[in-house]
């Protein structure tokens, strides 16, 4: 398997001691996986997906994404990866509300430097792509659920990153809202796109997901293939 | 009202809010600071004397007696006069002739006639000396010499030699001094004067009075004739009053007060402000919070209790340390103003510390009650709604056209920040603009004031002067001149003449007279300075008119205009001797000389009215490139012993104003860079979700900063652009109030200061301002981990 993600004994503490967050994780990703990681609320999903992203560092243990040791990168070398390699979809999308549509797409191709042109041209095809060209000027507080998060799958996608992530990417969406988004990443992912996705959603992980792996307390209870 | 919840929900907000709580007391303290400091300036500016005459127990009569006539028990039994509340002395006094050689010039400078006294030591209970470098004298051969001593600055080390006594004694300078009525111009022990007294001069003794009322010059007089009758008939040889040092001291400052209390003013607005935003800002930010409580049970007038406290226990810690700073700033603040009043020490009074304390803490009250009120009064949901963000909509607009500007997106993201909280934006920029104001009238002041000493001392056009005052003296009483010889004083001149004409580096020179006269309607007459020659080059700024072309011209100071009720193009009579001549005034010239009218004409416009008037100086200009203190040295010699040449220096008043004005400068921008910093603080934490989102997308820690010091920097561009024509107003109308407090008018070139460069610079000074104050704010903001932030509400 042509590896993009790869943690070895990974352990996230938070301030104040107390049992970790994340466990001493291991877990690899290939190129064009999409892995659904699941498990109750606080078993350390979303401090995972952090820890991938380069949001947050582990305490102990490495994080390897697409040949970038993630754990020891500078402050501004995180930021060049994240907006080079990795995509970022949150549970409450994360929208600024007072940058339009277009703007709030464009902004990662903007910090990055991307030519204004191409940064456009770029913008316009996700937001047809995704069918919300139509709101490009309109801004977030004006869209619904659904809508919102299909911008923010265009923002994470405006860089092509390598690797796609998603934070309950439908847990504040209602269900046929839910199920339009997730069709929308498995599309993503049957064109090539890596995925990893956090939910405590069992349906969209068997439906959406090659691979679930499950936390439990921090740790890796189980691994199983799906879809 | 119970009160321990609100009490412990008061200090939960102060603790888990550190950063803010500080920034609360910062602001409150420094403002504190700022405002005890300006209202201290006001105080000290209006009534430095008074101030520096009580805490120096100052004499409210300096007498001088005949040491002959009266005995020592006679004199201190005068203490004992029911007038009197307080004496000392006697103390020896003598008149003596002096020179000094300054380090760099070769020769001696003659002083003017010097009033030394005998003292023991600078303290007792009247005339209590203050000591402002060095020590007191303690042995024969010591001085302390006065810092107003007439003549030039003199140094702690420096030797005095005194002329016109046996063995011309030398004397080390070993302190600087400064006695409140000026008693003396310099102290020694009490033993040595009798060997500095000038041989066959009568002994006399200095005494120095507190009188019980001394309210009037009409009471001293009485006061002063109670001793007069208890010496021996014409034993009391002078008297000077405190009240008219007091005149002398007042006018001297009066120039300066209107500029103190511009700097003042603009602290003290700038102080209201930024507190008034920093509080309410701070309790805006907790509307979230506020929220949590009315959820869980906290009644509106709990809620607005709890923020109050909040508020009040970072204020009460703030104006205590911006009293406490305050005074420690003004130690080295108040002691420059001191100087440059030349009153001893000044201090900010007690009861402005405890005002601008009570008020601070007034101001933060309501400033923190109003919106406390405010939120009290919303339910739990609308609070915790209200403190999410900016009333939504505010500054989109802006956002969208910047994101269209041809700029780095961190730049526009943060230009358009502002006018998301317009009201907090329209403060920030009100105290930035008062910042830049100040920065730009100081400026222009710094020019004015290097410029009006360059016209007030000559030192540019006429740096050296040759006096012929003991020349002068012993031309004229010499031997009798044999008949058909020549006049000494015209062969001493030609001589001088000669001399500089053959003195490498000098460019000209000219022949001056002075001589007071008659004028009607000026009381006390004018002070003319008549010139042999073209004098049109020896510095005196012209206000309006022009110079004089030949005799019967004469350019005249505001002061002379303002007396006699003329105006450039008019005549005025001038009179000595029963004589008159009429002389037309062709130009007003900047002149001040402390409140005294002055003429300059042609030494032949006198010729009917003074006919035996005779130079007493030559003024000499040098050509580019030479130094002054080289050319006296080497001129010196070449005239010999009895003139002599001395140097137009920088005043030592215009260093320390100059001094002074950089200090509030300085003090009134960091006020306002804490403003900014303040409202940076607000934003960023009321943006740290957002500021995630941008990390989270990848904005790296540059980005970031220049984001947030962009969210500032266009207000202090803003500011800085609407400073520039402030300043200069500021300018404009406090330089003339200046003059006018010092009865002159302003010559153009005082007003006109500002180069365009030096204009374009100050337009930064907003700028500078703001980075200044969002530097370090937007390090915090670089430094925060990207997922802390996302998790920010």
């Amino acid at each position: 398997m042509n590896l993009l993600v790869q943690l070895s004994d990974v352990t996230k503490r938070y301030d104040g001691g107390g049992a970790p967050a994340v466990d001493n994780v291991s877990l690899e990703v290939g190129h064009g996986e999409s892995v659904a990681v699941m498990g109750p609320s606080g078993s350390g999903k979303s401090t995972l997906l952090n820890l991938i992203a380069g949001l947050d560092r582990p305490t102990s243990g490495s994080v390897h994404v697409g040949g970038d040791r993630v754990d020891k990168l500078s402050e501004t070398r995180l930021a060049r990866y994240r907006r080079g390699k990795v995509g970022m979809i949150f549970q409450f999308f994360n929208l600024l509300d007072d940058m339009t549509v277009a703007d709030n797409v464009l902004l990662p191709a903007q910090l990055a430097g991307v030519p204004a042109a191409r940064a456009r041209a770029r913008a316009a095809e996700l937001l047809a792509a995704l069918r919300i060209e139509r709101h490009r000027d309109a801004y977030p507080a004006r869209l619904s659920g659904g809508e919102r998060q299909r911008v923010a799958i265009a923002r994470a996608l405006v860089n092509r990153p390598a690797l796609l992530l998603a934070d309950e990417p439908t847990g504040a969406l209602d269900t046929a809202t839910g199920e339009e988004i997730g069709e929308l990443l498995l599309d993503l992912n049957s064109s090539g796109q890596t995925l990893v996705l956090v939910t405590h959603n069992p349906d969209l992980a068997a439906r959406y997901a090659s691979r679930v792996i499950r936390l439990v307390d921090g740790q890796v209870s189980t691994a199983t293939g799906a879809r | 009202m119970s009160g321990h919840p609100v009490l412990r929900a008061a200090r939960s907000g102060v603790t888990g809010r550190r950063v803010q709580a500080a920034v609360i007391g910062l602001v409150v303290g420094v403002s504190t600071a700022a405002s005890a400091l300006a209202l201290g300036l006001i105080i000290d500016a209006n009534a430095p004397f008074d101030h520096a005459f009580a805490a120096q127990q100052g004499a409210h009569a300096t007498t001088t007696v005949d040491g002959s006539k009266a005995t020592a028990a006679q004199l201190s039994a005068t203490a004992r006069l029911p007038q009197v509340a307080a004496a000392a002395g006697p103390f020896p006094e003598t008149i003596v002739t002096a020179q000094v050689t300054i380090p760099g010039v070769l020769g001696s400078l003659h002083l003017p006639p010097v009033t030394l006294a005998g003292r023991a030591s600078p303290g007792g209970p009247v005339d209590d000396i203050a000591l402002d470098r060095g020590r007191w004298a303690q042995r024969p051969g010591e001085i302390v010499v006065s810092r107003d001593m007439p003549g030039p600055t003199l140094q702690v080390g420096q030797r005095i030699t005194i002329t016109g006594t046996r063995g011309t004694p030398s004397l080390t300078v070993v302190g600087i001094g400064k006695s409140i009525t000026d008693s003396a111009d310099g102290w020694v022990v009490p033993g040595e004067v009798a060997a500095l007294r000038a041989p066959g001069a009568s002994p006399a003794e200095q005494m120095l009075y507190r009188f019980r009322s001394a309210g009037s010059p009409g009471a001293v007089s009485s006061d002063v004739a109670a001793v007069r009758a208890a010496l021996p008939p014409g034993s009391l040889l002078g008297s000077q009053s405190y009240l008219t040092v007091k005149l002398q001291a007042t006018s001297s400052i009066a120039p300066w007060v209107p500029f103190i209390v511009a700097f003042a003013l603009i602290g003290l607005v700038m102080s209201v402000l930024i507190v008034v935003n920093v509080v309410s800002g701070a309790v805006v930010a907790g509307y979230r919070r506020i929220g949590v409580l009315r959820s869980i049970g906290f009644t509106p007038g709990q809620v607005v209790a709890v923020y109050v406290w909040q508020v009040a226990v970072c204020a009460v810690a703030g104006c205590l340390g911006g009293v406490l700073l305050g005074n420690l700033l003004s130690v080295p603040l108040l002691g420059q103003t001191a100087r440059v009043f030349g009153v001893g020490s000044l201090a900010i009074p007690v009861w402005v510390d405890v005002a601008v304390a009570a008020g601070m803490l007034a101001l933060t009250g309501i400033a923190a009650l109003l919106p406390a009120l405010r939120a009290g009064r919303l339910s739990a949901v609308q609070a915790i709604a209200t403190g999410r963000a900016p009333r939504p909509d505010h500054g989109y607009a802006a956002h969208r056209l910047l994101g269209r500007a041809r700029l780095p997106r961190p730049l526009t993201v943060g230009l358009a920040a502002p006018f998301a909280r317009p009201a907090r934006t329209l403060v920030t920029l009100v105290a930035i603009l008062l910042g830049a104001t100040a920065a730009t009238f100081a400026a222009g002041l710094s020019t004015s004031l290097d410029r009006a000493e360059l016209d007030l001392s000559h030192s540019g056009s006429e740096p050296v002067q040759v006096d012929l005052g003991a020349g002068l003296v012993k031309a004229k009483l010499g031997a009798p001149r044999p008949p058909g010889t020549e006049e000494p004083a015209a062969v001493q001149q030609r001589a001088v003449e000669a001399a500089l004409r053959a003195q490498p580096g000098t460019l000209r020179y000219v022949a001056e007279a002075d001589a007071q006269v008659a004028v009607p309607g000026i009381p006390g007459g004018a002070w003319v300075r008549a010139f042999r020659g073209d004098a049109s080059w020896t510095g005196y700024a012209v206000i309006t008119g022009r110079w004089y072309h030949g005799p019967g011209e004469a350019d005249v100071n505001t002061y002379f205009l303002t007396a006699t009720g003329t105006s450039v193009g008019g005549t005025a009579a001038i009179t000595s001797g029963g004589k008159r001549v009429m002389v037309r005034i062709v130009g007003e010239i900047f002149d001040p000389e402390n409140g005294t009218a002055s003429v300059l004409t042609d030494f032949r416009t006198l010729a009917g009215v003074l006919p035996g008037l005779t130079p007493r100086q030559y003024d000499v200009a040098l050509r580019p490139g030479v130094n002054a203190g080289r050319y006296a040295s080497a001129l010196g010699p070449v005239l010999g012993q009895d003139l002599g040449v001395s140097l137009n220096g920088t005043d030592p008043l215009f260093v320390s104003l100059l001094a002074l004005v950089s200090a509030l400068t300085v003090l009134l921008m960091l006020v306002a860079g804490l403003g900014v910093l303040n409202t940076v603080v607000l934003t960023t934490r009321e943006r740290a979700h957002d500021l995630g989102v941008f990390k989270a997308v990848g904005m790296t820690p540059r980005q970031t900063i220049a984001m947030v010091v962009s969210s500032v920097a266009g207000i202090g561009l803003v500011a800085g652009l609407i400073a520039i024509p402030a300043g200069i107003s500021v300018h404009d109308y406090v330089l003339p109030a200046m003059g006018h407090a010092a009865l002159t008018g302003i010559p153009p070139s005082l007003l006109d200061v500002y180069q365009p460069w030096e204009l374009a610079l100050l337009a930064l000074s907003g700028i500078v301002i703001a980075a200044g104050g969002a530097l370090i704010p937007a390090g915090w903001a670089a430094r925060t981990r990207t997922a802390t932030a996302l998790r920010a509400e």
